[in-house]
């Protein structure tokens, strides 16, 4: 089977630190809860050993077009 | 603007006690004036209920009209009623519960097992909703009370609002006795919100009246008195109210009070609302229905809908609009009659000050209409006071000036689809009683001159004004946001005009070329003549921005300027606006104000020169001769035989099926591929034919009208006729075929549907039929399409209506969430996306 979390199409995850995810934040002048969410069960949060609260770092490529997004760790609902 | 976060909103409700505490009166007399036209006393119009005649004063606020709010007063009722909005809430919970204990029908472990799942969503889902923890315990057909083991009789609830057991009916009191008697603890399970609402104040005792201002009298020319709807439904529940009661203390025999109890029920019932299902509406003395409280708030025309979600504006005109090639496309020719009605503000300053009074001086038009001073009182100004107040006249002060030229506006045509539906325009006043557009912006409003109306708005503040200005523009819009693509641009006899002008071997003479040049608004003639006479191509040159460079392929051939002249080729609409070929140099190099002007004089001259030279269509265009029928003939013929030959493969299987089809798909495929061709074929061969000099084939060439396959269909023949799924028309008998008049099960291409014959010859009568197949098929299309891609969009921009891009190209909604980190993910601006700028600029 092939791997789903490894695969080429998923783009890039990672973990950042409180004091870059501050910098990012503020940055771009936002409050955690402003950013885009995704779950703590999500299968990357769970391979990167994610906690509410965390931000995730994701490098995507649409378009042929790099660039960064960052995601809210939340608990699942 | 800022969201302020609601926490929530919580609705009850009223309790009889709530009633009495709001009410000011209590009101007896079924009646609204005495005969000296004075509101009665404890009447409907009780002055204590606030006041809405001039003059009189409130004796609750004792304020007067316009300034008293009005007060609610109540109706004590005889005998009880049910509220018909909630009756099927009581239905509920009376079904839920034991006649004779009162507890709900359910055994502690079911009841343990919903309190857990209740506690559980309560802790995932935190505060909110322990608030409202409303989950309706769902009780089903319990024979037997788990508690006092009593038998449950079986009720029957019919709409509105009556409740039976067996033959016996339950009386509105009966009914509130038993739900009063049912536990704290039991409600809460049934979903009762306790605090604000309970079962017991469903059943009204007494009915709050709401003040007159909710429901005014009118007063008609007669003199006569006309009350509100709900006023005389009103009148009517006291009445019976009141004849209930004589007839109670009179100590009538319980059939006739029974009797008059129901009729206050459905007083009160129709008052709720009037249309609840099961009673007849209550009527006018007209035949009309009453409208009562519910219709007042319901549907497009209630309170929600047309009073709160819409409102109407001031400082706005709407009138038919008509055509002026000669309004530039930025403008919007306004009637007098308008001009002199709407007004500009003028804020006078130290710098403008003598303006203001020039402007105040004038007894005629443009004048001033009102002056509003520093502390917002706004004065009328009039022929006594102009002198007066142009001295008085200070910085500070607005004037309110009629439009006058060049004013900015706001210009829509609804339906306003997309944003482009409302552009800025500039004020130029004309006579006449229409709004004049120029014909190039047309498009983007999708309006035409066949009766259509348009809004006008006057942006009021000047930060409005420079918003208008600098976005909304029409030379801002000449570019759709969809695709990048000139929505504004000249069509149609322009694109003819332009392109006969500029085709090799078009010259005028001096005396025309000084004539379409002036009407373009360019003084001078070109450069070269030769005998006197000017090349079309030089006319042109004439209005191209100075030095400009431009090569480009067309369908129609090349096309080459250079140093702002047209070299090679003719300007078709590919070359021009639609195809962007042009539009796009232009805008790039020299702006947008530059290609406006271009447009504009460019459409001028196209339409100067298509007047001059006359430019004719007629049957005989579309007529062919006896070669290209021979050559019609011959591919229809070929067709044919190709299509029997692949369905003879097709019977003796010799046919190479598609990958993921079976071969009768195959087939089907390679038939329509191939009657496909044919009518490219077709249409190769009339243009080949015809060619140049058939003012048919020029307009499909230069864009301006029709296209090749129009003319195909017209003159060759129309070919395959084809239903929504995109296959052949095949439906209609069981034996496999469409018309009796067809073999069972032949699947020959005139059998399904295509047509060899043209509109010029006519169509056989099988033919006419498969074409009246797709027709019917397209505009059934058409209608549904329309409506639901409406409302999908509607939807789509309502929920997108206030999220915007942010400096740093993230795509944000009012409370700063971040909607899209980048815009579009690639921060791309589809306006300006060929000339590949971002989002920012």
């Amino acid at each position: 089977m092939t791997d789903k979390i490894d695969n080429e199409i998923v783009p890039l995850h990672a973990l950042i630190e409180g004091k870059e995810s501050r910098a990012v934040l503020a940055d771009m002048q936002l409050k955690p809860e402003n950013l885009p969410k995704i779950f703590s069960t999500d299968p990357q949060a769970v391979k990167l050993g994610a906690k509410p609260g965390d931000v995730i770092k994701i490098k995507r490529r649409d378009y042929g077009n790099a660039y960064e997004i960052y995601r809210l760790v939340v608990e699942e609902q | 603007m800022q969201a302020e976060a609601i926490n929530y909103i919580r609705f009850g409700i009223i309790s009889p006690e709530g009633i009495k505490k709001m009410s000011v009166a209590k009101l007896t007399v079924p009646d609204t004036y005495n005969e000296d036209g004075y509101p009665i006393d404890g009447g409907l119009l009780d002055q204590r209920l606030g006041v809405i005649d001039p003059g009189l004063v409130c004796k609750t606020c004792g304020a007067r009209a316009k300034t008293c709010p009005g007060h609610f007063g109540h109706i004590e009722l005889v005998r009880p009623v049910i509220h018909s909005e909630f009756s099927k809430v009581l239905y509920a919970i009376l079904r839920s519960t034991c006649f004779e204990c009162h507890r709900i029908l359910l055994d502690p472990k079911q009841v343990q097992a919903l309190t857990d799942s209740a506690d559980s969503e309560a802790h995932e889902q935190g505060e909110e909703a322990q608030r409202s923890n409303g989950r309706r315990a769902q009780v089903k057909g319990s024979k037997r009370c788990p508690y006092c083991k009593a038998a449950q009789p079986k009720l029957k609830f019919s709409q509105p609002t009556y409740f039976n057991i067996g033959d016996r009916r339950l009386k509105p009191d009966e009914i509130r006795d038993i739900v009063s008697k049912i536990s704290r603890e039991d409600l809460a399970l049934l979903g009762v919100d306790l605090g604000i609402s309970d079962p017991s104040w469903l059943v009204l005792s007494s009915l709050l009246v709401p003040p007159v201002n909710v429901r005014p009298s009118i007063t008609l020319e007669s003199g006569e008195r006309s009350e509100d709807d709900l006023t005389h439904k009103l009148v009517d529940i006291m009445r019976i109210n009141q004849r209930l009661e004589q007839n109670i203390n009179a100590g009538a025999p319980q059939i006739i009070i029974d009797d008059l109890w129901e009729l206050l029920q459905y007083h009160v019932t129709a008052y709720f609302n009037n249309e609840t299902s099961g009673i007849p509406p209550a009527r006018h003395r007209s035949g009309r229905a009453l409208k009562t409280l519910a219709q007042r708030l319901k549907g497009k025309e209630g309170r929600f809908r047309y009073n709160l979600s819409g409102k109407r504006v001031n400082y706005s005109a709407r009138t038919v609009i008509s055509v002026d090639p000669y309004v530039d496309i930025n403008e919007v020719g306004v009637p007098f009659a308008i001009a002199e009605k709407l007004t500009v503000p003028f804020y006078v300053t130290h710098w403008n000050i003598d303006k203001a009074r020039e402007y105040l001086k004038s007894a005629s038009y443009p004048t001033v209409i009102n002056i509003i001073a520093q502390d917002g009182k706004r004065r009328r100004v009039i022929e006594g006071n102009r002198e007066e107040l142009a001295k008085e006249v200070a910085p500070g002060h607005i004037l309110e000036r009629q439009l006058i030229d060049g004013d900015i506006v706001l210009f829509n045509r609804q339906p306003t689809l997309h944003r482009i539906s409302i552009m800025a325009h500039r004020v130029k006043v004309l006579p006449g009683r229409t709004f004049r557009i120029n014909y190039c912006t047309t498009s983007p409003y999708n309006a035409d001159f066949d009766g259509d109306e348009m809004n006008l708005h006057v942006p009021q503040t000047l930060e409005a004004q420079a918003e208008a200005r600098l976005l909304m523009d029409v030379q801002f819009q000449i570019f759709s946001p969809r695709d990048g693509g000139a929505i504004i641009a000249n069509s149609e006899d322009g694109i003819m005009g332009m392109f006969a002008l500029t085709r090799d071997g078009t010259y005028v003479s001096k005396d025309e070329a000084t004539y379409l040049l002036g009407i373009a608004g360019i003084y001078g003639l070109p450069e070269h003549s030769k005998n006197g006479m000017y090349l079309g191509k030089d006319i042109f040159s004439m209005l191209l921005p100075k030095g400009i460079n431009l090569e480009a392929k067309t369908a129609y051939g090349a096309i080459k300027i250079k140093n702002g002249k047209l070299i090679e080729g003719a300007i078709t609409r590919e070359a021009y606006g639609k195809g962007n070929l042009l539009f796009e140099r232009i805008v790039s190099d020299y702006g947008f104000d530059r290609l406006r002007e271009f447009i504009f004089a460019s459409s001028k001259l196209a339409d100067a020169y298509a007047t001059l030279s006359g430019v004719t269509v007629g049957v005989k265009e579309y007529a062919i001769d006896e070669e290209l029928e021979q050559k019609r003939m011959k591919i229809i013929r070929d067709t044919f035989a190709k299509v029997s030959e692949f369905i003879e493969q097709y019977k003796t299987k010799k046919l190479e099926p598609f990958i993921g089809y079976t071969l009768r798909e195959s087939l089907e495929r390679i038939i329509i591929a191939e009657l496909n061709i044919a009518r490219n074929n077709a249409g190769d061969t009339l243009v080949k034919h015809a060619g140049a000099g058939n003012s048919a084939v020029e307009m499909a060439r230069s864009g301006s009208r029709g296209n090749v396959l129009n003319l195909e269909q017209m003159s060759m023949f129309l070919g395959q006729q084809a239903t929504l799924s995109g296959g052949r028309i095949k439906r209609g008998y069981y034996t496999n075929r469409v018309l009796p008049h067809i073999p069972p099960n032949d699947i020959a291409p005139v059998s399904r549907g295509f047509i060899t014959t043209s509109f010029y010859s006519g169509m056989h009568p099988i033919e006419l039929f498969m074409h009246a197949v797709g027709s019917r098929g397209s505009e059934v299309y058409k209608a549904l399409l329309t409506g639901r891609s409406g409302y999908l969009y509607r939807r789509l921009s309502n929920a997108l209506q206030d999220y915007y891009v942010r400096k740093d190209l993230s795509v944000r909604d009012v409370n700063n969430n971040i909607i899209q980190t980048i815009y579009g993910g690639d921060a791309v601006n589809p306006l300006m996306s060929r000339f590949e700028k971002k989002a920012s600029e």
